[in-house]
């Protein structure tokens, strides 16, 4: 199998990557980029652990083959913000106690973006109809529904 | 009592770096010039390995450790090494000259990329000659039935296993047969539990560096850095100064990883063959394959008086380990202590045995043994109230161990006097939030949707200390320093499993100190820079772990007391601390005299410059008391009697922690165990195929479903709680909390159904196909 350039952006910035057609979108993002937010839970599309946005939607990095990327605008939870200038949704996990082992954060904090994207004020009904997939074994997931719920939007 | 820092929601210090995706775990450790490894795993649940060819696979590239390779020590341990080792029972091998059930890793294998690895791993050979194979836990008692092993040790001696029976533990406490005799009523029933999962978000890996020295560095998923150390030491033959283990963040864990998991020495035993680092990340299937809860089929039997006063009991435990021991031997015993120290039984008997199956070894899972004993006597309990009209409450309250009694913290050998306890406030306030006043019978009920309000109660273990060393090993070690601005660096060996250990570490510091919470941060660390912690494990990380940081900075505090002395020209015992808000400083002072006083950061920078030395403290502490954390689960359950799914509308969580210190973190423990409890109770179960072997859910999440955001109760629905206790041996009077939070869960699950149903279950998961069985059928009889 030839590899192949492909372009694309992550977090903005414009990336030309030569990669393997059967190396996955998760696979690339951690192993090129070095971006290690997307995680690995079970590489079937099972955890969501891996999800990051493909042009604002939420979708699984690990289900994904690399070179369907050409072209696409691909978010991890790096590209939400940084330790100085934490997105809203990061904080407000931050304050409501939704973070505890961590693992399942990145995927939680990028579909609930994503969810925030469409319906700006959802309820607890929407929230958790849209986190369905994501799971968690720590939390009990009432903590994360609190902090999506209480976000504050920016001014 | 009025605390700094103690018992205030504050950030969590690694809340940044996990919401910024920046938390470093052992899937993310990258080393320079690293293969990947992967291993095969057996396809049979019993086969002798005959020959492995892996010629092909090194044409390939590859690197391969197989069984019989001289690199691989042929050492017969167990990779839990908490207990002395004279209790330890060791059955395993880095890699098996006999696989013992689906997915047992029999041959590592390395290459510079993973698909190549995995390609390199699909061309190796193995020869099996396949043996019949054990997948039932009365079968394998039996008779003539095939042996797992001959011969298995017991520290350095030698034992013949008979029956396939691994190990066993017979305690009697008086005249259990005359106090039955006595009873005015005897209630008995059998129970089974399931294995379970543990389901932990981040799969176990591994990561070893030869390093140039001849030793090697460790980056691993594990809940004790230090005993990996020793364990690969032993292994490799390694001095132990030449074996450093890094401690990261862990994406959950459970119970998953308080033994050395399986991977890591043979990741290691690749890294040494190759000369170079080797990272192994295990897939989803081969983590599923790796570890289990343990199961339990749990016959008991309770005797009580017409007063409702209990006084005697009977437990027959028994437990299919699969196929190796982990820690099978402190389970029994830490199993007869849970139902020691749950109710007052007077004159009592427990019999625990452990049997040996072609299935994937059993562990540890959030509460060791203490939810399943609690479904069987939380539920028995229950039905006695019922039979003999007792209040559900009022029986429990009359019978609870509590403060003054004896506590079993880990089985016969581990006990101490209870000194703290929350039990009644718990089960009052339960009672009034829940509406318990308002319950209705179940025969009242009709329609399709049928609620129902039920009541356990539990406890767990802070830690394995007590007043004499027993047959655990338990002590914490912490470096406490301050810096020469006044900041200060905590350095503790003990894991965060994600429940806020490191939090607690640092506002233990903070308040002995009395520094602000974001003037202390957390080292990161590794073997080589701390002193030894057993393992975060017993609900023992605040207890003991931040204990020792607490025994730390009192020395630290007294350090700096003489260093200040000097400066002020005052005796240290006259100085006092103290933090002024307004000035935002930390003052030493003299007692009586305020205005005498010198900032820390003065001190601090004062000792540095005239050359006195680093204010700091390295020490260790056991702590000499096991202090249990109770727990009280008050639960409304949702009854569909046309498709048999049980839902939970609304959940009452108490818990009696002492001081909680993260109160948060505590909420957060409470409600995520009331998830894992709904789904041991309702949904989860990963038993094996009775003719292959194999898991019937193939190693796939989606066919052994963990409950999502859905199947939760509502924020409205959730009330957590905790009790005005105050643990006197504790840092500033906290307890433990983590396992306690689970361990009455499907217990009072278990006990509103019957308030919705009028029936009785006694073995989970109680899934919809039961429900429906149960109400079809005409016994009224859940079993």
């Amino acid at each position: 199998m030839e590899s192949q350039w492909l372009k694309l952006r992550v977090n903005g910035k414009e990336r030309q990557l030569f990669v393997r057609p059967n190396a996955l979108l998760l696979n690339v993002l951690r192993d090129e980029l070095g971006l290690m937010g997307a995680k690995y839970g079970c590489g079937l599309g099972e955890c969501a652990a891996c999800t990051v946005l493909v042009n604002g939607r939420n979708m699984l990095a690990c289900l994904i083959l690399a070179v369907t990327m050409e072209g696409a605008e691909i978010t991890t939870v790096e590209g939400m913000g940084d330790y100085d200038r934490l997105h809203p949704l990061q904080q407000s996990f931050l304050d409501n106690g939704a973070v505890q082992c961590g693992f399942c954060t990145p995927g939680m904090l990028l579909t609930a973006q994503a969810l925030l994207e469409k319906n700006p004020d959802p309820s607890e009904e929407e929230i958790r109809d849209y986190l369905r997939g994501n799971l968690c074994r720590c939390t009990g997931y009432a903590a994360i529904v609190q902090a999506v719920k209480e976000v504050k939007h920016p001014a | 009592m009025e605390f700094q820092v103690i018992g205030k929601i504050l950030q969590r210090k690694d809340g940044v770096a996990k919401v910024c995706g920046q938390e470093t775990y052992a899937s993310d450790v990258v080393v320079p010039h690293m293969l990947y490894g992967v291993t095969l795993r057996s396809p049979y649940p019993h086969a002798q390995v005959l020959r492995v060819d892996t010629s092909a696979a090194e044409a390939m590239g590859a690197v391969c450790v197989t069984p019989d390779a001289p690199c691989i020590p042929n050492l017969i341990y167990n990779e839990r090494t908490v207990s002395i080792p004279e209790k330890t029972y060791c059955d395993r091998r880095v890699l098996p000259l006999r696989a013992r059930h689906v997915g047992e890793a029999i041959v590592g294998v390395a290459a510079e990329t993973e698909e190549l690895a995995f390609k390199a791993m699909q061309a190796v050979k193995v020869e099996y000659k396949v043996l019949p194979a054990v997948l039932d836990l009365d079968e394998a008692m039996a008779e003539g039935a095939q042996a797992l092993y001959d011969n298995i040790y017991l520290g350095d001696q030698k034992l013949t296993v008979k029956n396939n029976v691994a190990c066993e533990r017979i305690i009697t406490v008086g005249d259990p047969e005359a106090a039955f005799a006595g009873a005015d009523y005897i209630a008995e029933q059998e129970y089974e539990l399931p294995r379970v999962y543990h389901h932990q978000m981040e799969t176990k890996t591994a990561v070893c560096r030869p390093d140039p020295n001849g030793g090697i560095t460790v980056w691993a998923t594990t809940q004790t850095i230090h005993n990996i150390r020793i364990l690969l030491g032993r292994i490799y033959g390694l001095p132990l100064s030449k074996v450093n283990v890094k401690k990261l963040a862990i994406g959950g864990s459970f119970g998953s990883s308080i033994q050395m998991n399986s991977i890591i020495p043979i990741c290691v035993a690749l890294a040494l063959k190759a000369k170079r680092p080797v990272k192994m990340a295990s897939s989803r299937e081969d983590d599923l394959h790796s570890h289990t809860k343990f199961p339990a089929r749990i016959k008991l039997k309770i005797g009580v008086k017409k007063d409702g006063r209990v006084v005697a009991a009977d437990m027959l435990a028994q437990v299919d380990i699969g196929a190796h021991q982990i820690n099978a031997f402190p389970l029994l015993g830490c199993m007869a202590g849970w139902y020691a120290s749950l109710y007052k039984w007077g004159d009592f008997r427990f019999e625990g045995r452990t049997i040996y199956t072609n299935k994937v070894p059993a562990c540890a899972m959030q509460g060791y043994g203490n939810p399943q004993v609690n479904f069987a006597v939380e539920s028995l309990m229950d039905l006695i109230a019922t039979e003999c009209g007792f209040d559900p409450i009022e029986f429990r309250l009359k019978n609870y161990v509590g403060i003054g009694d004896e506590f079993w913290g880990q089985g016969p050998s581990v006990k101490s006097i209870i000194k703290s306890c929350g039990v009644e406030e718990m089960l009052q306030k339960g009672a009034e939030l829940i509406g318990w006043a308002d319950r209705r019978p179940h025969e009242e009920k009709t329609g399709r949707y049928r609620r129902g309000i039920g009541v356990a109660r539990g406890f767990h273990t802070s830690g394995t200390g007590g007043p004499k060393p027993g047959e655990v090993v338990d002590y914490s070690s912490a470096t406490v320093k301050i810096n020469e601005d006044g900041t200060v660096d905590v350095m503790t060996p003990v894991m965060d499993l994600g429940g806020g250990t490191g939090e607690a570490a640092v506002k233990v510091a903070a308040e002995v100190l009395n520094v602000p919470y974001d003037r202390v941060d957390l080292s990161l660390v590794d073997t080589k820079t701390t002193g030894y912690d057993v393992c975060t494990h017993a609900t023992r990380g605040v207890y003991c772990g931040c204990g020792a940081v607490y025994h730390v900075a009192r020395q630290v505090k007294q350090k700096l007391f003489e260093y200040a002395g000097r400066i002020l020209e005052e005796l240290p015992r006259d100085l006092e601390l103290e933090y002024d808000a307004k000035k935002d400083v930390t003052i030493v002072y003299v007692r009586g005299f305020k205005q005498k006083n010198i900032t820390i950061d003065e001190v601090a920078r004062l000792a540095q410059i005239y050359s006195w030395g680093t204010i700091a403290a390295t020490d260790s502490l056991r702590q000499k008391n096991c202090p249990p954390c109770f727990v009280a689960h008050f639960l409304e359950v949702e009854v569909d009697t046309w498709t048999g799914v049980v839902r939970v509308p609304r959940a009452v969580l108490l818990s009696d922690t002492g001081t909680p210190i993260n109160p948060d973190m505590v909420a957060g423990q409470l409600i995520g165990s009331l998830s894992r409890g709904l789904g041991y109770a309702l949904y989860e179960e990963t038993e094996h195929d009775r003719e292959t072997g194999r898991l019937k859910c193939n190693g796939f999440i989606t066919d052994d479903k963990i409950p999502t955001t859905c199947e939760m109760p509502r924020l409205d629905d959730i009330q957590v709680y905790f009790a005005h206790t105050y643990e006197p041996t504790g840092p500033f009077g906290a307890k433990g909390i983590g396992e306690a939070a689970l361990n009455s869960v499907a217990s009072a699950l278990n006990n509103s159904l019957y308030n919705a149903i009028g029936i009785r279950f006694y073995r989970i998961p109680i899934t919809p196909e039961r429900v429906l069985a149960a109400l079809e059928g005409s016994g009224r009889d859940g079993n």
